[in-house]
């Protein structure tokens, strides 16, 4: 008797088990209408709503952010938001655990590698009730999916070569004229600093590990890493281009050996040769600028990239750094636009955050806060406004499976760095994997 | 592989059967088997064994000592000067580290502990319980549920987490320590139960044979004799469920959304992010903070690891 | 030995009254087994389940039968994760056993400070999923690490040992050795398990250390060299922290540190290809469960149990 009451436990159990995991899986199926946090029963009820505010950063931008969220609840009674931060790598395992389970925060902030996946899925809306008229067009156009805004950027970065001065001059180099200079002569320059300067010192930190050097040498060139339409936009020539101009910087002693460029890529900017005052130039967002000459302890400056005047036109252009999205399936939508309209058109945020989310898109935020910008992004802003008028447009956003291409475009890179592919194999491999990670 | 031995293996034939020594018998039979120099060349086999142990140690410790030597240097100079040594001796970032979060660290290690405690409870409890089914107990289908176990840990924690935040997010959990503690106290860490059914097999049968004998019932038999006797297994599966709770970072960070709920490695990661910023000094600082009293449980609670069979005696 | 013996004949007669122990066996397992239904087996089943489906984490998942199956039999870098991890599994587990085991018997007994030691030793342990830990293995298998100004002194010049294809995995075999503090400590519980009479007894007789270690504690630690294999060689085939943490996430350089649950994860959780990553785990599942269960019938020719 024992035995069957076990058995039946068993079986009961079992099927229990298949009940309940079918159950639950339809829930989320269908969770569109649900999209309740655990915490929020007392929503709506006395007139207090809360909403979740996500976001990626470090601890100075938690404390900001804090800062800015304590200020909008005073301005906003009746609305409380809920933080919900992590670093940049954990940020997108957890959203897409918390949208998986029915738990998306209402106000998401996204970056452009991730939102078409998200708004082509439904999980992000179109935003309304956002006041936009103080962003610029060409910028707030970089927010939309399918005709739709998605994302309002919250302020923009550029691709830019960083230098440091001291270096050049220690090895008897001068600073090239970034306006003119081609890719040619960035690789003799590396080459000559990398001589002038002694023993583990180099003229540049490769640039092969991020596509946006790849964007911005196929846009000189008159064409596109993405279309509009979401395929690929880069010929097979530009591809092998982009990564011979690695080996030639090998080969010339412009940059360390491939080893030594794995591990600077892996080291983040403060243990990058600019960071450890071990090279002369490198590629980077413009925003991080301040973290790099912090790290150095030297006076950087912003150089535009080689090649700007070489080719058919220009190829910089600017990035939005990140976007406020809000949740397709809030339950309160208008709290919700009401945060990101704050935050993107207050002065007060402007004059707590500055140009920690990107130089502000909203530019009557961006001139109130030029006052009060530290050395390094003061010069972020001066470089910005000079680039501005010669940027011809800015890309589209990336299509759905773009945020692989930052391992394809790793691993490429490394096999053309220890020369276990060619340039040409390598474009080869690039067109394929990332077709296949965006056509997918 | 080697043959099992007969259990009278390691006490050869010719040995006569008798009460079993005490210790000072033993130790007393010592001195006449050594030759006369043994002690000085024990002396400096002892020191050269210390030397060894100690070399091999400064290796094996090399980057815990660099992360305590970068926690004292001011950030932007932790990887322009990597040597073992600052050359300027920055006590900063203990402060920093501690007050750079919304919460001080404190607040953090509370919640860390509250997580670790829960957990060392409920797999102390459950799995030794369950670890005695699987041990001693005759039923049906034990092998069956005892692979069912063992398959519960080979699926990797990214396929199981998203299921689990459905289940957790349905119980509204989420947000809450339960969906850390819970599972602990249900006998989920199948490892623990796997290594305590090891010990519990390695206590000789003989002892529950003859409590039950006794009349004594597995309640008994359980709490008196085997709980007891596997000191160590017991003190291992605390040590560890404290050194991996508190060191677990992803199931932290999906269950756990509030700021005001994080534990230790989550704070530890907001203080570096790829895209900006990184406080690496704050960050080594509130690393070594953190690690304090993982090493302190470790120090203190490994005493129990040697307290088995071996200096209780049998019985 | 003699009343051991005593004991064990009338062993035998206990054992026949006891036919069986189901009522106590339920309590004992009653925790276990609602965990079971409540917390393991809904995971379980469900990751099951989505195998067979195209779930992207973001949409509900849609049945695709067994589409994700001959995916992953004609990809190229699945093949790739499997030949990693298996050749991280054959020759890392073993090492790490015996690492551990030599350390553990040094650590046992018969010095001073040993509790000292032992916590030293297990502290690189500890460190194991740390942020910091990817900036300490730079400062110690980078080009210009710890190892290369050692190997440089002798006139050797060294590589990237993290960030070269060629060493990489090799490097991160030696990490896990490195890491060797859980199996010492389980065996040092283990040998604090064999009952001391037995060494006294063999020492008056005589016997040489060599000999008791083979003859004694060899034999009585088997189940717990059983244990440690079984579940090292678990943890081994989802290894994931330390190649995730040298390699940035990406299983670099080219491929060469791409362990099995990297590549799973990066499926599931960059490409939203979370089916796919099912499907990967099941598969790994019965791999692992199939060399479980060949271990432990192994173990019926090597590990000594006391009943």
């Amino acid at each position: 008797m024992r035995v069957t009451a076990t058995r039946a436990a068993r079986r009961r159990g079992v099927a229990l088990t298949a009940l309940t995991a079918a159950g639950a899986l339809a829930l989320t199926a269908c969770s569109g209408d649900s999209g309740a946090l655990p915490s929020d029963d007392d929503g709506g009820g006395d007139g207090n709503v809360e909403i979740r505010f996500a976001w990626w950063g470090s601890d100075d931008r938690h404390k900001t952010t804090q800062q800015i969220i304590d200020l909008f609840e005073e301005k906003n009674p009746g609305i409380t938001v809920v933080p919900d931060y992590t670093d940049w790598d954990g940020y997108w395992d957890k959203l897409a655990t918390a949208t998986a389970g029915g738990d998306t925060p209402d106000v998401i902030t996204q970056e452009e590698r991730y939102l078409s996946d998200y708004a082509s899925r439904g999980v992000i809306g179109e935003m309304t009730g956002v006041d936009t008229s103080e962003i610029p067009a060409d910028i707030l156009s970089t927010g939309e999916v399918d005709g739709k805004l998605v994302g309002i950027p919250t302020g923009v970065n550029a691709y830019a070569m960083v230098a440091d001065p001291q270096i050049f001059a220690d090895a008897g180099v001068e600073m090239p004229d970034d306006t003119t200079w081609t890719w040619d002569e960035y690789v003799d320059i590396a080459g000559k600093i990398s001589k002038g300067a002694g023993d583990g010192v180099w003229g540049a930190q490769d640039y092969g590990f991020n596509e946006a050097g790849l964007n911005v040498l196929a846009r000189q060139k008159g064409e596109t890493l993405y279309n509009a339409d979401g395929t690929l936009g880069v010929s097979k020539e530009t591809v092998a281009e982009f990564f011979q101009t690695s080996l030639d910087l090998m080969a010339n002693g412009g940059q360390p050996d491939a080893s030594r460029s794995v591990e600077y890529q892996n080291a983040g900017p403060e243990g990058s040769l600019l960071g450890t005052n071990a090279g002369a130039m490198g590629v980077w967002w413009s925003n991080q600028l301040g973290a790099l000459s912090d790290a150095s302890g030297h006076e950087l400056e912003l150089l535009r990239l080689p090649g700007e005047s070489e080719f058919e036109r220009t190829g910089m252009y600017f990035k939005p750094a990140m976007y406020y999205s809000i949740s397709a399936k809030t339950e309160h939508p208008e709290e919700s636009a009401k945060l990101v309209d704050f935050l993107l058109n207050d002065p007060e945020v402007a004059k707590l955050q500055l140009t920690d989310r990107g130089l502000p898109a909203n530019l009557t935020v961006r001139e109130a806060i030029l006052p009060e910008l530290a050395a390094a992004d003061q010069k972020v802003a001066d470089f910005m406004a000079a680039l501005e008028p010669d940027i011809v447009d800015n890309p589209a956003v990336p299509p759905n499976g773009a945020n692989e291409i930052q391992d394809i475009m790793i691993r490429i890179n490394t096999e053309v760095l220890f020369e276990r592919m060619t340039p040409d194999e390598a474009a080869d491999a690039f067109l394929k994997d990332v077709g296949a990670a965006i056509g997918g | 592989m080697t043959d099992a031995p007969a259990r009278t293996e390691p006490r050869p034939e010719s040995h006569p059967a008798g009460p079993r020594p005490t210790l000072s018998e033993v130790a007393a039979t010592y001195p006449e088997r050594r030759p006369p120099r043994g002690r000085a060349w024990a002396a400096v086999r002892r020191v050269l064994r210390h030397v060894a142990l100690i070399a091999f140690g400064l290796v094996m410790l090399y980057p815990l000592l660099w992360m305590l030597a970068s926690s004292f240097k001011p950030t932007e100079l932790i990887f322009r000067e990597p040597g073992l040594i600052p050359t300027e001796w920055d006590f900063g970032n203990y402060t920093d580290g501690w007050n750079a979060l919304l919460d001080p660290f404190s607040h953090y290690l509370l919640n860390s502990a509250i997580v670790v405690l829960g957990s060392v409870l409920g797999n102390l409890v459950s799995c030794s319980m369950a670890a005695y089914a699987f041990a001693r107990l005759k039923f049906r289908g034990r092998n069956l549920w005892f692979a069912i176990m063992l398959m519960s840990i080979m699926l990797p924690i990214h396929v199981i987490i998203v299921p689990q935040y459905i289940l957790f997010s349905s119980l509204s959990w989420i947000n809450t320590f339960l969906p850390l503690i819970v599972p602990k106290l249900l006998a989920t860490d199948a490892f623990f139960v796997f290594l305590m059914v090891q010990f519990f097999r390695g206590i000789p049968k003989d002892l529950d044979e003859a409590a039950r004998l006794d009349g004594c019932g597995h309640g008994r038999i359980f709490l008196r004799i085997m709980l007891p006797l596997s000191l160590p297994a017991l003190a291992t599966t605390a040590i560890f469920t404290f050194i991996w709770t508190w060191n677990d970072f992803f199931s932290q960070l999906i269950f756990l959304t509030k700021p005001d709920m994080y534990t230790v490695p989550i704070a530890l990661r907001t203080f570096v992010d790829a895209t900006s910023n990184s406080s690496w000094g704050p960050l080594f600082a509130m690393s070594i903070v953190s690690l304090i009293p993982v090493f302190l449980v470790f120090l203190f609670g490994q005493k129990y690891l040697v307290k088995g069979i071996a200096t209780t005696g049998i019985k | 030995m003699a009343v051991i013996q005593e004991v064990a004949r009338t062993r035998g007669a206990a054992r026949e009254r006891r036919k069986g122990d189901g009522k106590a066996a339920a309590l004992f397992l009653a925790p276990w087994f609602v965990g079971l239904v409540l917390v393991t087996a809904f995971p379980l089943v469900a990751s099951l389940y989505l195998s067979f489906t195209d779930y992207s984490l973001l949409e509900a998942p849609g049945w695709i039968g067994l589409e994700n199956y001959t995916a992953m039999f004609s990809d190229p870098r699945f093949f790739q994760a499997l030949k990693v991890t298996f050749t991280y599994v054959l020759v890392s587990v073993p090492l790490q056993l015996a690492a551990a085991l030599a350390l553990a018997m040094v650590l046992d007994k018969g010095l001073r400070g040993l509790a000292f030691y032992r916590s030293v030793y297990y502290l690189p342990s500890l460190l194991g999923g740390s942020v910091a830990i990817a900036i300490l293995w730079r400062q110690v298998f980078g080009a210009d690490g710890l190892v290369n100004q050692v190997l440089g002194f002798f006139g050797i010049e060294g590589v990237g040992w993290v960030s070269h294809p060629d060493y990489a995995l090799g490097t991160l075999m030696i990490l896990n050795v490195w890491t060797f503090g859980a199996p010492m400590i389980i065996f040092l519980a283990g040998l604090r398990q064999i009952p001391a009479m037995y060494y006294e007894a063999a020492s008056i007789d005589g016997a040489g250390r060599w000999r008791r270690f083979r003859s004694i504690t060899v034999p009585l630690l088997t189940p717990i060299i059983f244990f440690n294999l079984v579940l090292q060689l678990i943890g081994a085939f989802q290894s994931f922290t330390q190649a995730f943490i040298v390699s940035g996430g990406t299983g670099g350089p080219v491929d060469s540190t791409l362990f099995y649950t990297l590549y799973l994860y990066e499926k599931g959780f960059s490409s939203y290809q979370m089916g796919y990553a099912s499907a990967m785990a099941w598969f790994l599942l019965l791999v692992v469960a199939g060399m479980t269960a060949v271990n432990f019938l192994a173990s019926k020719f090597w590990v000594f149990y006391d009943d």
